[in-house]
């Protein structure tokens, strides 16, 4: 099982470095975040740890912005592109489980877009760092980023073994995402204003959007100042404070890649 | 090798395979016919553990459905349509040698005997090659380590003449104890591979039997053309209307037409010599799958022809 497994791991992986998204992403991510660490990590020096927090929170709409796309587009293509040319039938026809391939699968592409990762917010991290940024805050950041690309990874892995194209997968991965990051947190404060919700709701959603929980779990344990968190971060640090805002935020964000992960398996098993 | 009882799969309320019964001995080479949608690719899909089904299915003792993975590591499979792979030729053969724990020298030495060199096509993108030539490799990938059973689904479907022709020859080296078991609608190549032909029908076995046994249930003749000096047509035409009777013998252009036995072809031809009428050229015409079907069903579905 190990064995067969890892040639799949080994498989996507080889793939991914094929392909361009991994190069495009990786560049962009670090050209991106090398920009910001330097300029946006100077004010340390001047305004200390609280001045190099909202200079930080760049990097973290970076990600929040980068790191779902990144995730998307290689987890909509994994299991759809080859049911599409025929490979997955081919693949399944030969001496291995649903399982050994679902599973090789996953970790093979969260691996690539981890590796993508890495190299991009690797070199800004270590830029913020020799500015003086406390390393642990930069580990804390490239941990929730590392959460929010397993989510999304298991959720695009979701999308793909319901589809039958890679066309149709990653147009459904990019509507989400549009539907998550642009008109979530925004569509949401508009309700709240618009027709008075109650602040349960509000709550509510940023556990339920991995989005929003990857964005107030990094700006509460960096900085829980209502500059940054916004109306509703604010409401939820008072409600359970900000390492436990953080904590359920990781959370939620490990259930967004165990749930998916998991309706996907319960789907693709049921390919045949 | 194969056993197959009340094998039967739906898609909603069509029953796509009904009530089949098969029994495939070891070494056998057996072809599945069948119109489209006559349910051959559905059993090699059952056979290969992708579709769900009801009844019992097993391969080389291995029940299909609860240890499928093993029942799989007894075959080699090459289907209709090619799958579409990243990467190079030399990857993809040692990503499935590895997967199937096959000899890489082995199916390396294969893909030379099919007529691929890896080492002059291994560096190629497997997207750069032909139809013909992928196909080539998904049998060497197949027939890795001398598998003892090869499903074969149409794999000539989307090829043309000459590759076709380089498949089949390809398919006729394959070691006689390996049982075969091929899809096809193609009656010239299921004569030239098969020596037991089942036919499906709405999903059923119609007919299980030798080609003789077929050519008799059914009572169709394949034509047999024959090109002769324009001078001596007239002659020869007469020798056969003698020798078959009238009906027997049509003319097309040049050419004369006689409907003889699936294997008295020869034996025309061996009397027209010897009268002396030279034959220019020769083919034979075989009646079509249809044909041939109507045949079988027109004497009724639940008859069977006595099996090998």
């Amino acid at each position: 099982m190990r064995e067969r497994t890892m040639l799949f791991i080994q498989r996507e992986l080889a793939g991914s470095l094929r392909a361009r998204w991994f190069l495009v992403y990786s560049g962009v991510f670090l050209l991106s975040g090398l920009l910001l660490a330097t300029f946006g990590a100077g004010n340390v020096a001047i305004h200390g740890y609280r001045g190099f927090a909202k200079a930080f929170a760049g990097l973290v709409h970076l990600a929040l912005l980068f790191v779902p796309l990144m995730a998307l587009f290689p987890a909509t293509s994994a299991i759809a592109e080859e049911r599409e040319s025929g490979a997955l039938e081919y693949l399944l026809a030969q001496p291995v489980t649903f399982g050994e391939v679902y599973a090789g699968k996953w970790i093979g592409v969260s691996v690539a877009v981890l590796l993508a990762l890495t190299i991009g917010l690797g070199a800004a991290g270590a830029v913020a760092v020799i500015r003086g940024v406390p390393p642990g805050l930069v580990a804390m950041l490239y941990g929730f980023v590392v959460l929010l690309a397993l989510a999304f990874v298991a959720l695009g892995l979701f999308l793909s073994t319901l589809t039958q194209s890679r066309a149709r997968a990653t147009t459904i991965g990019i509507v989400l995402w549009l539907v998550l990051v642009a008109v979530g947190s925004l569509g949401i404060m508009v309700a709240f204003v618009r027709w008075g919700l109650p602040e349960q709701i509000l709550v509510l959603w940023t556990f339920v959007n991995p989005v929003e929980s990857f964005r107030i779990g990094v700006v509460s344990a960096l900085d829980p100042d209502l500059s940054l968190l916004g109306p509703v971060g604010a409401s939820v640090v008072g409600q359970f404070g900000a390492r436990g805002t953080t904590a359920m935020a990781g959370l939620a964000l490990a259930a967004w890649t165990a749930l998916p992960g998991l309706a996907g398996w319960l789907a693709f098993r049921r390919i045949r | 090798m194969i056993r197959a009882r009340s094998l039967t799969k739906r898609f909603g309320r069509q029953r796509v395979l009904d009530d089949v019964a098969l029994d495939v001995g070891a070494g056998e080479r057996v072809a599945l016919l069948g119109l489209n949608g006559a349910g051959k690719t559905t059993l090699m899909r059952c056979l290969l553990g992708l579709v769900s089904f009801e009844g019992d299915l097993s391969i080389a003792g291995c029940d299909v459905r609860s240890d499928g993975r093993e029942a799989r590591a007894h075959l080699g499979y090459v289907p209709q349509r090619v799958p579409h792979f990243d990467g190079t030729l030399a990857e993809v053969v040692e990503f499935f040698a590895r997967l199937r724990a096959s000899n890489r020298e082995r199916v390396r030495e294969r893909l030379v005997t099919l007529g691929l060199s890896l080492d002059e096509h291994g560096d190629k993108s497997i997207r750069e090659l032909s139809g013909g030539m992928l196909q080539k490799v998904l049998l060497a990938l197949a027939l890795g380590e001398q598998v003892p059973l090869l499903l074969l689904d149409e794999p000539t479907a989307n090829l043309d003449p000459r590759a076709r022709g380089e498949f089949l020859r390809a398919l006729r080296q394959i070691d006689r104890q390996t049982t075969v078991l091929l899809a096809s609608h193609r009656l010239a190549d299921v004569e030239a591979l098969a020596e037991r032909l089942v036919v499906l029908h709405d999903g059923r076995i119609v007919f299980d039997g030798t080609m003789p046994d077929l050519w008799e249930r059914v009572g169709a003749a394949v034509t047999l053309w024959m090109r002769v000096p324009a001078s001596q047509r007239d002659g020869a035409r007469d020798h056969l209307h003698s020798r078959h009777g009238v009906p027997a013998v049509v003319a097309n252009g040049a050419a004369i037409g006689l409907k003889v036995g699936h294997s008295a072809g020869a034996d025309v031809l061996v009397e027209l010599r010897r009268v002396g009428i030279p034959i220019e050229a020769f083919w034979t015409e075989h009646p079509s799958l249809h044909e041939l079907l109507e045949g079988i069903l027109a004497q009724g579905s639940g008859e069977r022809a006595a099996g090998p």
